[in-house]
């Protein structure tokens, strides 16, 4: 029989499906019906130490190959979702807290208010492609990357540190590097790419945020391929693939490239929240069929020569 | 991303209540209580009800709410360009109901008028009451009684109609009909949703909350403690499921995804 469950960083997940950050994890409700659908795990909104209300409307825009947001990060604030997750009773699936900010002493604040039970992990991210000194500002200045990485594990009671990362830097392999010497214990890949909508007959951009992140099918392709390089450089290290995953076998090709788990954001726009059990059921099948007994034995299986 | 239509005619109904008649290139096959985005470009996007579509026209009435609603009420003229995405979320079930109650208070009559008039077309009856604060804010009452509905009006201060409250109306008249539709203030839909059902009749409200995806995945419209999804889930419940969210009549999310008291919103 395969085996869907997966320990990454110490986080053990019932299967290797996590919801990604920005997508419904707000609030209580959400999240108890985000693990009744069949999710592995939760990694909520990306949480900043005050509340934040987002960016004007339009911020979400539907296209072919995906999706455009510039949401604005919109949170309550660290303190007022603390007591939100505080709601959660007889919760099972692990709880990761994306922390954004723009200096440590923020993402330190954001880590100390969220060190509750059932937050097993924390995800910086450090790769948020729309809003100013909250994203990938942090990826390109190497020493700061370094400060909040090792703030945040210094806080973290030993849970687990996982960065973001963003396909917008070049050498993503060396941030990768810098996060995990800094202290971090997995690497996230990738955020959404920076990207912008315009509407022809309007004759303007559509966000009003001009720009925002690109996501969904357009990115799996870049997604796999950083998570390929990572790969290359850091078998050991848990690494978690996100972008554009919509169906079993792209969950099975992130895994084949070294992921050790996977994020769901876009395809819930599509697909609602049924795409996990979907999807579950075809990988399990698919291990089935090719002799695979757990998630670990198919991990980095492209890379073998 | 958004289609374009074309204004073609403007109507005002009354003080800060206006319909717009869009010109679509495409039909958008619309439901009874779906919403769509409007987007005027350079000033925002909001969420408005289809009051009503046919044949690539679609009829959309907008109350001055905010700054994008206003903008329009202002701005937007016949031959103007409007942007807009949807449908979305789900509307009104009606099939195989024979005798239905619409109730409505101030702009929530506009989604009641496009399920009467798909309910008059099936053969069904349709008896909407209307409730509005004052005379200066009675809208649509035309347009229901052309499409073949009965149509009872009640105002805050009796200066046009029944002077009461639309609930208190539906109340007393529930008994003759097989389900109930309600649409309008939360505090109204709460008493319509409690009415009906303690007198076993099925009724569906449609909330209002705020809506930026639109397409179930931001959370900003979520309905606590079952984390509906207004844009996805709604707009329009079924009272059983809203008898049992805390939120309904209660409580709404402000930007930052904090719950605020429903009667901190401004109308």
């Amino acid at each position: 029989m395969a085996k869907l469950e997966v320990t990454v960083a110490g986080i053990k997940l019932r299967n290797p499906l996590i919801l990604a950050s920005g997508i419904l994890g707000i609030t209580s409700g959400l999240m108890v019906r985000v693990e009744r659908a069949g999710a592995g795990g939760i990694v909520t909104k990306t949480i900043t130490k005050k509340p934040r209300e987002g960016y004007d409307n339009p911020v979400f825009l539907e296209l072919d190959v995906g999706y455009i947001n510039a949401m604005g990060l919109p949170n309550p604030g660290a303190d007022y979702f603390a007591e939100e997750l505080r709601k959660l009773e007889n919760f099972h699936i692990p709880i990761i807290a994306s922390i954004g900010g723009s200096t440590p002493e923020e993402f330190t604040y954001v880590a100390n208010k969220l060190k509750i039970p059932l937050v097993k992990g924390f995800e910086i991210n450090a790769s948020c492609p729309h809003v100013s000194k909250h994203g990938v500002e942090i990826l390109s200045d190497r020493k700061l990357l370094s400060e909040i990485v090792s703030s945040v594990k210094s806080v973290s009671n030993n849970s687990p540190v996982f960065v973001k990362l963003s396909a917008m830097i070049n050498d993503v392999v060396k941030l990768g590097e810098i996060a995990l010497e800094s202290g971090a214990d997995g690497l996230v890949a990738i955020n959404t790419i920076r990207a912008m909508a315009i509407d022809i007959w309007a004759k303007k951009p559509v966000l009003s945020n001009i720009y925002g992140g690109l996501s969904g099918p357009a990115v799996k392709y870049v997604a796999q391929r950083v998570i390929y390089e990572l790969y290359n450089v850091f078998p050991d290290k848990p690494l978690i693939g996100v972008g554009g995953i919509e169906k079993w076998q792209d969950v099975v090709e992130f895994i084949l490239a070294g992921a050790s788990a996977v994020q769901l954001g876009s395809v819930i726009a599509k697909k609602g929240l049924t795409v996990f059990n979907e999807i579950i059921r075809g990988v399990k099948m698919y291990m089935e069929q090719e002799g695979f007994r757990n998630i670990e034995e198919m991990r980095g299986l492209a890379h073998r020569t | 991303m958004h289609r374009l239509s074309v204004v073609t005619r403007v109507e005002n109904l009354a003080e800060g209540i206006k319909s717009y008649w869009l010109a679509l290139d495409s039909d958008l096959n619309a439901e009874p209580g779906q919403f769509i985005m409007v987007w005027i470009p350079g000033v925002g996007e909001i969420p408005i009800a289809v009051a009503y579509e046919e044949n690539k026209k679609l009829r959309l009435v907008i109350a001055r709410r905010g700054k994008t609603s206003n903008y329009i009420h202002e701005n937007l003229v016949k031959g103007d360009r409007v942007f807009i995405r949807g449908p979305y979320g789900n509307g009104y079930i009606y099939s195989n109901v024979r005798r239905a109650l619409l109730v409505g208070g101030g702009y929530g009559a506009s989604s009641l008028l496009f399920l009467a008039s798909k309910l008059v077309n099936r053969g069904g009856k349709a008896t909407v009451i209307l409730g509005f604060r004052n005379k200066s804010k009675v809208i649509l009452v035309k347009d229901f009684t052309e499409i073949g509905a009965d149509v009872i009006v009640c105002t805050d201060d009796g200066s046009y109609g029944i002077k009461g409250l639309a609930s208190e109306v539906a109340e007393e008249i529930m008994d003759d009909f097989d389900a109930v539709y309600t649409c309008g203030p939360e505090i109204m839909m709460t008493k319509v949703v409690h009415y009906a059902l303690s007198k076993g009749r099925s009724v569906q409200a449609s909330l209002e909350r705020i809506i930026k995806c639109a397409s179930g995945v931001c959370g900003s419209c979520v309905l606590e403690p079952q984390g509906l999804l207004v844009c996805r889930d709604g707009p329009v419940f079924d009272g059983e499921i809203l008898i049992k969210t805390e939120d309904f009549g209660r409580y709404w999310l402000d930007k930052t995804g904090r719950r605020i008291d429903i009667s901190r919103l401004k109308n």
